[in-house]
């Protein structure tokens, strides 16, 4: 967990392209999958990137009942173990930040991995509003 | 680490692992219909049987169900001879005789090369197969609001004494689960039904949108430590929650900085 994915709003232009990233990396069968992070105005051209947070005491975790939701340590990533979800929604609905989604073209439910350690939004972010980067030690 | 070998090849596989999930790891396709990795295997659906057999067995062979044998020092397991192809054929028979309306069994069967059976069909049979995965994952949830009641031909999955089960909470882990979507919900004006009960959904206070039902909220927030404010809410509306919050502390970052 020496890397951290950061999200600085203030250089957000709303463009949307870590949505298309995302969404594209993420496709399967041919269909591009449900975006993890969206960028959301909350103010006249004010954009703020929401993404999964990656909480130390998630609660999408502690609402799991089949430990579906695992965190990679390698990562630091909470990650979705499909086999083992049964799509109840918990997560979904425990989550306070409303960062578990569900993708209804592949019916399954969704959240940021961190595409396993290289974030295709933060390769895309034109303004490098999204960056993954090493923590200083 | 234990030395397997399957259809000849040696394969590595965990001590304490089953036999199919070495099978699975390979990219061997075995057909399941009971198997999810959330819930532990039963072999109910008989659908992973393979033969297997060791050196000093002299010849003799085995047929097991895979989800349920554990890995064996130097076993050896062959997954689609003609033995277990017939098994597997007939086993498909038997479940097209009892489900003959069943989409996902006449799909499986076709593959297997079979569009009709010798064995008597039940005309108006249902979906369920019996397979008790919905009554394994109530279990694993900590429900056990449904389970197998009456005995023989007449045995259903249903709430105890065939009455709408006390303990549900609505949260429709059994109907996904089911590998024949025989479990039947309806979400409507609400409210949510399943198994002869009645649920209310929770609205969201923002938008109005409906989320998962009041007593799943409730046990959640019971059982896994969550405050009830959690559920208030939808993810939607959540999420600009959040983008709002976050776009309040870049302003006070940025006036802080000044």
């Amino acid at each position: 967990m020496n890397y951290r994915f950061v999200v600085d709003p203030s250089l957000c232009t709303g463009c949307r392209t870590c949505e298309l990233a995302c969404a594209f990396s993420h496709s399967k069968n041919l269909k591009p999958g449900k975006s993890r992070i969206y960028p959301l105005s909350h103010a006249k051209d004010k954009y703020v990137p929401v993404t999964c947070l990656q909480c130390n005491d998630a609660a999408c975790v502690k609402s799991c009942f089949f430990d579906a939701l695992k965190r990679n340590e390698e990562t630091g990533a909470i990650e979705l173990n499909l086999g083992r979800c049964v799509k109840c929604r918990a997560c979904v609905a425990a989550c306070p930040f409303g960062c578990a989604l569900i993708d209804d073209i592949h019916d399954e439910i969704v959240k940021c991995d961190l595409c396993k350690g290289d974030p295709a939004c933060a390769h895309f972010c034109p303004t490098k509003a999204l960056r993954y980067t090493r923590l200083p030690i | 680490m234990v030395t397997i070998y399957i259809n000849g090849k040696a394969v590595q596989a965990k001590e304490d692992e089953m036999v199919l999930t070495a099978i699975r790891r390979e990219g061997i396709n075995i057909p399941t219909l009971c198997n999810h990795d959330a819930i532990e295997p039963c072999g109910a659906c008989r659908l992973c049987m393979v033969e297997i057999t060791k050196k000093d067995w002299n010849g003799w062979k085995k047929h097991v169900t895979s989800c349920l044998y554990p890995v064996e020092p130097e076993l050896m397991v062959s997954t689609h001879t003609p033995q277990v192809l017939e098994l597997r054929r007939t086993i498909l028979e038997l479940y097209l005789a009892r489900n003959p309306n069943s989409s996902v069994i006449q799909k499986l069967a076709e593959e297997h090369g079979i569009t009709s059976t010798p064995y008597e069909i039940i005309p108006d049979g249902d979906n369920c197969i019996m397979c008790y995965a919905c009554t394994r994952i109530c279990d694993a949830l900590g429900c056990h609001a449904i389970s197998a009641v009456e005995r023989g031909h007449e045995k259903v999955i249903a709430g105890p004494l065939n009455q709408p089960p006390i303990d549900c909470i609505g949260c429709l882990s059994c109907a996904h689960i089911c590998p024949t979507n025989f479990i039947e919900w309806k979400d409507s004006d609400g409210r949510r039904s399943i198994w002869g009960r009645e649920f209310e959904l929770l609205t969201c206070k923002t938008c109005g949108k409906k989320t998962i039902t009041r007593d799943f909220a409730e046990y959640l927030s019971k059982n896994r430590d969550l405050p009830m404010s959690y559920f208030e809410t939808c993810d939607d509306c959540k999420r600009l929650d959040t983008a709002k919050t976050m776009g309040r502390l870049v302003v006070m970052a940025a006036e802080v900085a000044k």
